[in-house]
């Protein structure tokens, strides 16, 4: 029972001011694993304040972060499971689930997480499944204004993940969830 | 001799005996010849066995003397060759006492304590945990019924163990699989976007909603840590603590009783309690008893914590039954017996009971004495009608009592030190004076 945090996309200060408090009440250390950030946090900030919820911090660069030194594309093994990480700006056209799914197959990961849309989106190919845990802070994004918080904690347990996916939706939050195995089908 | 006033010690109380170190082996007859009720008192120069000033039943007594001082103590040194065949000849002859007693149909459970306070034989014979497990209840007096009782309690520790030790991912997991449409739609799933489904009760595992199976679970984590660390840490010299599997096996009996038992938890110490227990039954001769120890051990643990727990519990130790008024019945029992001491300790020193007696009552003489000599305790602390409690009381007394010279002498210092660290005794005299304060325990 691997408990790991996916969220990206803050944009603090630029976009935004912070996470929203319904969020920042919810998480609080102890709970979580693993973090991993798909980009744009954009300081250091919010990197030490991620950090402080759990040690094992995970981050790709996004094209406003302002640490140069995150990498552009990162895959790390959490139980029986390959995620892969990436912000996503780099992948043309920006969402493209096709295209997704083609880094997908050249990190050679069972779940890629990647960003930059803002919005939330969990989709499964024959390579693996795809998620997007849109943006935390609910900035605005080079495609649109409206864009609801979001963030995801999946929970990894063996060869099954239960994804959660926690939204603001007017105020108030809302937690959905989505369970998937891995199959012989996705990538050996 | 003292003059014979209103502050009198008793004159078995006066004898050399009472000073530690113990004196050398007493080269008396060990059958207990001197213990009769009706010999006169020994001169002083030689350390020879007081006469009980009152009359207990006079077998129990020469049984308890002769018994116990022919037998080979761990903490008595320096035995004759003479001694010790002697001694094993009494084992045996106690062994087959024991074998007798638990081979009839109905046990008698009053010839069964009395014969455990004389101390279970050891070695393979593998009696103890057999008379432990009667001797806390959990086995019934038939032995008919035994069979039964065995596999009902251990089938219920088993769905305890299903119950108590899973995580909440795998228990939404079973509550899931009993819903078996769910699983035929995981199956179908080929590509697209992947179906959203609402979380009921706030199940998620941020939540803070009391009814949370998560929220539980991160509440009850630094608990389970804790017993985590008390395990890895119990009797760190002893080959048998260090097994992975019976580290494992200790710690589910902690987190199961924990959960049943929310008024108490776990309180740091309940390992050491438990780990005695958990060694007799491991190492029980007979393998389908031994297999199923973790099973026994957790239903005797609960008996026998049963009687302490309300020291445990920490709104109740400014209360009647809490610790704090255990350790004043501790006083008031010291007063009783050995009043010059007793002034000596609280008034003039300022030794209070809670600065020693405290670890001696919760742990149940665990950490005051090494591991063997403390199985040979809790055999009379177990077998004893009066129940583990109250023998408790009397034997911390009896350790009170057995180094009062050295108490007397000392200042706060000095007692607080040699209370701490009690020195290695002679069980049998230490028992022996637990006997004598019989039938005083009550508040």
């Amino acid at each position: 029972m691997v408990l790991v945090l996916a969220l990206g996309d803050l944009h603090v200060p630029h976009r935004a001011a912070d996470l929203p408090a319904k969020f920042k009440s919810m998480l609080v250390p102890g709970k979580i694993q693993h973090i991993i950030c798909t980009g744009n946090l954009c300081i250091k900030e919010v990197h030490d304040y991620l950090k402080s919820l759990c040690p094992d911090l995970h981050i790709t660069r996004g094209e406003y972060d302002e640490d140069a030194r995150y990498p552009e594309t990162k895959t790390l093994t959490i139980g029986l499971f390959k995620l892969g990480l990436c912000h996503g700006h780099q992948v043309v056209p920006w969402g493209d689930l096709d295209s997704l799914a083609m880094l997908q197959r050249q990190l050679d990961v069972d779940i890629l997480v990647t960003g930059h849309t803002h919005q939330f989106k969990a989709y499964k190919h024959e390579g693996g499944v795809v998620i997007n845990p849109g943006s935390a802070t609910g900035a605005y994004s080079s495609i649109t204004y409206d864009v609801n918080p979001s963030f995801v904690l999946m929970d990894i347990d063996g060869l099954r993940v239960v994804v959660y996916v926690y939204e603001l939706i007017d105020g108030e939050v809302k937690v959905d969830k989505i369970d998937f195995k891995k199959t012989a089908t996705m990538h050996a | 001799m003292r003059k014979k006033a209103v502050r009198a010690v008793p004159e078995w109380l006066n004898s050399p005996l009472w000073s530690a170190p113990p004196p050398a082996p007493a080269t008396p007859d060990p059958y207990g010849a001197d213990l009769s009720p009706s010999s006169s008192p020994p001169p002083p120069p030689k350390p020879p066995p007081p006469p009980p000033p009152t009359v207990p039943p006079p077998s129990y007594e020469q049984a308890v003397g002769s018994s116990r001082r022919a037998r080979g103590e761990a903490g008595w040194e320096g035995e004759d060759e003479d001694e010790d065949s002697r001694g094993a000849a009494l084992q045996a002859h106690l062994l087959s006492d024991f074998k007798l007693a638990l081979s009839k149909k109905v046990i008698n459970m009053g010839e069964l304590r009395r014969l455990a306070c004389l101390g279970v034989p050891d070695g393979s014979a593998g009696v103890r945990p057999l008379v432990w497990k009667l001797l806390l209840g959990y086995l019934p007096t038939e032995s008919a019924f035994w069979p039964h009782e065995l596999e009902k309690k251990r089938s219920q520790y088993s769905a305890y163990k299903d119950e108590f030790l899973l995580n909440p991912s795998e228990k939404i997991r079973r509550f899931e699989k009993s819903k078996l449409l769910r699983k035929k739609e995981l199956n179908s799933e080929k590509i697209g976007l992947l179906p959203r489904s609402i979380v009921t009760n706030e199940e998620h595992p941020l939540s803070f909603g009391k009814s949370s199976l998560w929220n539980q679970y991160f509440q009850e984590s630094e608990i389970l840590e804790q017993i985590d660390r008390d395990v890895k840490r119990t009797h760190p010299d002893m080959p048998f603590f260090s097994a992975k599997t019976n580290q494992e096996s200790l710690r589910r009996i902690l987190i199961i009783y924990s959960k049943l038992n929310s008024s108490v938890r776990y309180v740091q110490g309940m390992n050491e309690v438990l780990a005695p227990l958990f060694y007799v039954f491991k190492n029980d001769p007979d393998p389908s008893n031994s297999a199923s120890a973790e099973a026994d051990t957790f239903f005797c643990f609960v008996e026998l914590l049963s009687g302490f727990k309300d020291n445990y519990c920490k709104h109740l130790d400014n209360s009647q039954v809490g610790i704090r008024s255990t350790l004043s019945k501790l006083s008031q029992l010291l007063k009783r017996h050995d009043k010059e001491l007793w002034r000596h300790m609280e008034i003039t020193t300022k030794v209070y009971p809670q600065y020693y007696a405290f670890r001696w009552i919760t742990l149940l003489l665990t950490m005051e004495f090494t591991f063997n000599v403390c199985i040979h305790i809790w055999d009379a602390i177990l077998g004893d009608p009066e129940g583990p409690p109250d023998t408790l009381m009397r034997i911390c007394c009896a350790m009170l009592i057995l180094v009062r010279r050295r108490l007397l002498a000392g200042d706060f210092t000095a007692n607080i030190q040699l209370l701490q660290h009690y020195p290695p005794t002679n069980i049998d005299h230490l028992l022996h004076i637990a006997n004598r304060l019989r039938g005083s325990v009550a508040s």
